[in-house]
């Protein structure tokens, strides 16, 4: 078994090795600009399809691929700087993150557009010769992505240290007003980093694609949430750092699938993510500091006055919404009731991202654990539905409330990463815990919705049911939100520091907003698992935590009526666009980042 | 009687820079103590430690006779101290009303009973429901948070639903000190609360001070502007480099060698406005 | 679009127009067609809509009840895939719903499609669920429950092999055939020494290969799609592993010897669909297919061209109606099918049985018969 263990020590320095190079794009960036780039695997996917094409079309030799992907990258990452960074100078601190997000959206789809989503085959072009180490063998190209790897670190390094725009970047990454007063130009200075960490994302992609001989257009969300968990593990913003936290990433995962099986790679790279935030958030290599200090007040959301919508406008609009079954347009009912459970949803995330100031990326873990728990209640326990849906949302509130529980002293974008992470761990749960959930297989024929006898299956009664469920939700976070809750959930959310000294604690009141957020996404994911009838670990996966998130920021943080708004039109909007068939969500990225650009607030204004 | 404060040995470094070095000092009821030194002398590091947002390396600190070092800051507000923040660190988003509320959470009882592990749902519960009793709580601190606004005459008072973030910058300062005062300490910890204010009010803060003084609450002031600490303080302490050094009489302090070096040493110390003579 | 697709979307047109010029008299039947054209899952989305106009070129012109199917995208998402199951239950031209691709989009939408009794018609869905979902799922899908056999058969009996290692795909369609292949290699007297689960979009098996090595198997057995099975095949060969491959039948596809290149010779795959095949539905198909598209047809081609054959052979035999759909895949007989030879559905499984194998190996970059 000895030599066994060598070869998982390797493997895991090869794939680390991968990671590294994107890792250290993202590092850059976040040195520099003070942001998570969410777009990065999608620049890594136009680099492999650049390469692909240049080597395909123009038959290119190795150098003049590299050359035309980093050109191609580096462009694109001027873009990503250009509409996710620059514009939103000054507006809240998580619209460029938001930002990266709709980029992404718009880079993955133009990109499956141009290419089509088949998998290609990258030719090989680094000669193909291997030495064998311990039972396997390590080839060129493992030398060359080491070598790039290491290159750049090294080159940035020296470019940091012993430049003038190196230096100019350091000192905007130490403080980029300061620096602007100080005649730097940060723009040029973003511009640059975007360009340098692009280019790199992109050359990684397309030696990955040679490295697997293969390409595709869904490889970029792994791409970017692996380079994130490296770049924490390495410390935010550190680029040598980056590189080691690759390695050790590659070592974890190895190491998993040594002790426990293929199936557990993930979850092991991200218990080590989520034990890296709570221990040492800055990162191995970090000495140990405090957290870096958080913004002064009121810029962590977009300062605005909401829009208040007179009482009776509201009302009218309830009743109006109780009518549309007579109507007798069923699909649009379908619609409906969608919207009401992803607004429930969304009641919950902008409670704890709007009003708290958690801006959570794993929210639609709740509704899986509100899905699977009222599944197995009506399933197992035998429940009736009526039962297992509140007593989903109580599960839900407490498991919810334990899980993100060790991410309550953290701030701003490590939150994000540590919800992230939380969420992807439930799903890995989920996938691996056969026994309870049935693992892959999914839990199949919940039963339909049903209220004392009265059968709810129908979309008229899965829309009425929603829409009495989500307007007691609402009416009861106002509430909330009146009480002396309210103000001390948004104390704590514009600063911390100062709600503390004032005997507010943060975990008690976190833990509160997690509490009743969870309940009320709890309810959705029960209400969705028994519309559905089937469920699995993917049904509530990443992208409908992203989906929520968008939502919230369209209706505007913390605002329940603006939560509704935009669940309501998120849910509508790709079905009004079905015409427009393979561009659909191609024009809602574009939608979501003009948003994001002129009206950061939301439609309906922060609370 | 206990003293309301007792610092005993304390010390606090970052990296290699000391911050507070030795610190001691008693405060005992109803008095005002200012604590005077030139800029990065550790005068906030040491309002830091004592409120509980920073430890402190070594030392003890004591309050209304509890052993209180290393203490949360929440737990420190519950026993009635407060503070403002040289920066000012209001709530911007909250309007004026809610900002001075949140400074009375540690007061609330009805809505927050004292319940182990089951209080925080019980909260959420009364908060949903509220009962008569909560309902009551809420008027009258809100009656109490409008009266303390009132203090600052017609500079709050008709901005009552204005978030803070609208403010003018003197007026954010009043309102963190209205937010201390409705948390009704019993121990108000004040970091420059007249900086950046102009002269005009410099005197209307210096008599809400001076007011404050006249109830009797205790205070421990820390201020630039020596005019205002020759008024109001019983006693000061003259910091410099982490160490206090030297102690007394506002005259005596004045006049004070050591003083008179430690302020010509910083010359480039904006903050000594008052040539010391 | 690809210069490919759009052209064959213009031969489509064309086609269909010229059909309707030539049958004035045809009535024109509407099924949905529910699946990804967007997404991660695109690329199944635009082979179904090669496939189905490919079968309906073919059999519209001459057929009284000429098809036409509404595609819409559902990204294989369970919330559009209910929506989009609203917009067909109430559309009442639709007489018979296809898809979805995955089996949770397809299966959220069943109790849409059951209360409507309108046919929910899974041709990818071989989650064995599925069809559990009411008397109005319906599904030709391979079953894994005869195919796991069949691969098992080879690896035991072909190849004389004893001790397994078998990697599959994580997923529901992976567990199932992982759970049904090892219970058919122990009854065959084989042992499975090693199984490991991999999550889909996984590039890196070179530790999983570490542990399937160390459970010294006779042979390495891949329950995964082409594109996956190739990223491995490729890293066995990198570390050297000398045991033989077998593979399931959604390894089969050209791709999987554009993706894995030399790596792949030697590769043992069973296959429902083989284009070189003498039988005359396949030779029909491929050589459609290929003059068509000018590339290989695959598997995923078939199903989605033998179920829109189906869907015409239905609403010209018994009615174009719902309740006449459902009939008549309980009655239907015979259907000519490449990937079953003649299809007829089992009433109680509403399953398709009788796929014939065929046993393949890459040779010199190429599938040949194995013997
Ligand atoms: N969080 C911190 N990290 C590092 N150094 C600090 C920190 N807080 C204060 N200091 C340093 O401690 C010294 C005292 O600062 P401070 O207490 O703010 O002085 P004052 O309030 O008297 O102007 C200064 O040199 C300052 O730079
Ligand atoms: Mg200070």
């Amino acid at each position: 078994m000895g030599g066994a263990w060598f070869d998982y020590t390797v493997n895991g320095f090869v794939i680390g090795n991968i990671y590294a190079l994107l890792a250290v794009g993202l590092a850059l960036i976040y040195g520099v600009a003070n942001l998570v780039n969410f777009a990065h695997g999608s620049v890594y996917v136009v680099g492999a399809y650049v390469g692909w094409a240049a080597i395909t079309y123009l038959d290119t030799p190795l150098p003049v691929t590299l050359l035309c992907v980093v050109a191609v990258s580096a462009l694109v990452g001027v873009g990503i700087e250009r509409i996710g960074l620059r514009p939103l100078h000054g507006s809240s601190r998580i619209a460029p993150l938001l930002a990266t997000i709709g980029i992404a959206l718009v880079l993955d789809q133009v990109v499956q557009l141009v290419f089509t989503p088949d998998p290609r085959a990258v030719p090989m072009q680094v000669p193909e010769w291997r030495v064998a180490v311990g039972g396997g063998t390590i080839g060129a190209l493992d030398l060359l992505i080491a070598g790039i790897g290491l290159t750049s670190a090294v080159v940035l390094y020296g470019f940091l240290r012993f430049t003038k725009l190196g230096w100019a970047v350091r000192a905007t990454a130490q403080d980029s007003d300061a620096a602007q007063q100080m005649g730097v130009d940060v723009n040029r200075v973003n511009m640059a980093v975007f360009a340098i960490a692009s280019a790199l994302s992109g050359v990684s992609g397309v030696l990955v694609g040679m490295y697997y001989n293969q390409i595709s257009t869904a490889m970029s969300f792994e791409a970017t949430l692996k380079g994130i968990v490296a770049l924490i593990i390495g410390g935010l913003g550190n680029v040598p750092g980056a590189i080691a936290g690759s390695l050790i990433l590659g070592l974890t995962e190895s190491y998993g699938i040594a002790l426990f099986g293929t199936s557990y790679r993930n979850l092991f790279a991200f218990v080590l993510l989520i034990a890296m935030l709570v221990w040492r958030p800055n990162g191995l290599f970090a000495a140990r500091r405090a957290l870096p200090p958080e913004p002064m007040t009121g810029t962590f959301i977009a300062r605005s006055r909401p829009v208040v919508v007179p009482r009776w406008a509201v009302a009218a609009l309830v009743v109006a919404a109780a009518l549309l079954p007579l109507l007798g347009q069923p699909y649009l009912l379908q619609i409906g009731a969608n919207s009401l459970m992803y607004a429930m949803l969304a009641l919950s995330l902008t409670l704890v991202a709007g009003t708290v100031g958690q801006v959570s990326l794993g929210h639609a873990a709740l509704l899986a654990i509100g899905g699977y728990a009222s599944g197995l209640l009506a399933m197992d326990a035998g429940w009736p539905v009526a039962l297992s849906i509140p007593a989903a949302g109580l599960v839900t509130a407490a498991l919810g409330t334990l899980l993100v529980f060790p991410a309550f002293r953290l701030t701003g974008h490590y939150v994000s990463i540590a919800t992230l992470g939380i969420g992807e761990i439930v799903s890995l749960v989920i996938l691996n815990w056969t026994g309870l959930t049935r693992g892959a297989i999914g839990l199949g024929g919940i039963p339909p919705l049903e209220v004392f006898g009265f059968d709810l299956g129908s979309v008229e009664g899965t829309y009425w049911l929603c829409l009495a469920v989500l307007v007691l939700l609402a009416l009861l976070q106002l509430r909330l939100l009146r009480s002396h809750l309210g103000r001390t959930w948004r104390a704590i959310r514009d600063d911390p520091v100062a709600a503390r000294s004032y005997g507010v604690s943060g975990d008690r009141y976190k833990a509160l907003a997690f509490g009743f957020g969870g309940f009320a996404a709890g309810i959705s994911g029960a209400i969705t698992a028994h519309v559905y009838s089937y469920i699995n670990h993917e049904t509530f996966g990443a992208s409908i935590s992203i989906l929520a998130l968008t939502m919230v920021i369209l209706g505007g943080l913390g605002n329940v009526a603006g939560a509704v708004l935009g669940a309501t039109l998120l849910i509508a909007l790709p079905e009004a666009f079905r015409f427009l068939a393979e561009y659909r969500i191609l024009i809602y990225g574009i939608v979501l980042l003009l948003l994001i650009r002129f009206r950061p607030q939301g439609l309906m204004g922060t609370v | 009687m206990a003293p309301v404060l007792e610092v005993r040995g304390l010390r606090k470094r970052f990296g290699g820079v000391t911050a507070v070095e030795d610190a001691a000092l008693d405060l005992r009821e109803g008095e005002l103590l200012s604590i005077i030194g030139p800029n990065g002398a550790g005068k906030t590091t040491l309002f830091n430690l004592v409120s509980g947002l920073d430890r402190p390396d070594t030392g003890s600190v004591r309050l209304f006779g509890q052993d209180v070092t290393g203490a949360a800051p929440e737990r420190l507000a519950g026993l009635g101290l407060a503070r403002t923040f040289q920066h000012g660190r209001v709530f911007g988003n909250l309007s004026v009303l809610d900002n001075v509320l949140v400074g009375a959470h540690a007061r609330l009882r009805a809505v927050r009973p004292a319940v182990p592990v089951l209080g925080p749902l019980l909260e959420l519960a009364l908060a949903a429901i509220r009962p008569g009793g909560v309902r009551a709580e809420e008027a009258a601190l809100r009656e109490d948070a409008i009266r303390i606004i009132s203090l600052f005459g017609e500079r709050l008072t008709p901005r009552l639903d204005h978030p803070a973030f609208s403010l003018s910058y003197a007026n954010r300062r009043r309102v963190e000190i209205g937010r201390a005062l409705a948390l009704h300490p019993r121990l108000l910890l004040l970091d420059e609360p007249t900086a950046g204010m102009n002269e005009t009010e410099t005197a209307e803060m210096q008599e809400v001070v001076a007011g404050l003084k006249r109830s009797g609450l205790t205070i421990l002031l820390i201020e630039h502007k020596l005019e205002m600490v020759m008024r109001l303080s019983d006693r000061v302490i003259v910091m410099d480099n982490g160490r206090r050094i030297a102690e007394g009489l506002p005259q005596a302090v004045r006049h004070d060698p050591a003083v008179i070096e430690a302020y010509l040493g910083h010359r480039e110390a904006g903050a000594a406005r008052e040539p010391v003579p | 679009m690809t210069p490919l697709r759009r052209r064959s979307l213009l031969a489509g047109l064309v086609a269909g127009a010229a059909a309707t010029r030539r049958a004035a008299a045809a009535e024109t039947i509407h099924v949905g067609v529910s699946g990804p054209l967007t997404g991660p899952n695109a690329q199944y989305g635009a082979q179904w809509k090669d496939a189905f106009d490919l079968a309906l070129a073919e059999v519209n012109p001459a057929a009284q009840r000429q098809i036409q199917y509404v595609f819409e995208d559902s990204q294989s998402d369970p919330r559009q895939s209910v929506a989009i199951a609203q917009k067909f239950v109430n559309d009442q031209r639709i007489v018979m719903e296809l898809g979805d691709f995955s089996s949770p989009a397809s299966m959220a939408a069943s109790p849409i499609y059951q209360r409507a009794k309108l046919v929910q018609f899974g041709f990818t869905n071989s989650h064995p669920d599925f069809t559990k979902g009411g008397d109005y799922m319906w599904s030709n899908s391979i079953s894994q429950a005869e195919e796991q056999p069949q691969l098992a058969d080879f690896a035991i009996a072909g190849l004389g092999k004893r001790r397994l290692g078998v990697i599959h795909l994580n997923t529901d369609w992976g567990v199932t055939s992982k759970n049904l292949f090892a219970a058919a290699a122990k009854e065959k007297g084989a042992e499975v020494a090693a199984a490991e689960g991999f999550l889909p979009g996984e590039r890196d098996f070179r530790s999983t290969l570490v542990r399937i090595r160390d459970s010294n198997p006779d042979c390495i057995v891949l329950l995964a799609y082409y594109a996956d099975a190739a990223t491995i095949v490729r890293q066995i060969r990198t570390l050297g592993l000398p045991q033989a491959i077998v593979a399931v039948s959604s390894v089969y596809s050209p791709k999987l010897l554009e993706l894995g290149g030399d790596a792949v010779n030697g590769v043992h795959v069973i296959t429902t669909f083989f284009p070189d095949e003498p039988r005359a539905e396949v030779q029909r198909f491929v050589a459609a297919f290929r003059a068509k598209y000018n590339r290989e047809p695959d598997t995923f081609n078939a199903t989605a061209y033998d179920t829109m054959i189906l869907a015409s052979t239905l609403v010209n035999q018994f009615g174009a109606t719902r309740a006449a759909v459902r009939e008549g895949l309980a009655k239907v007989r015979g259907v000519p099918s490449v990937v079953f030879g003649s299809m007829q559905f089992d009433p109680n499984t509403r399953r398709v049985e009788g796929a014939r194998y065929k046993r393949l190996v890459v040779k010199d970059g190429r599938f040949t018969l194995w013997s």
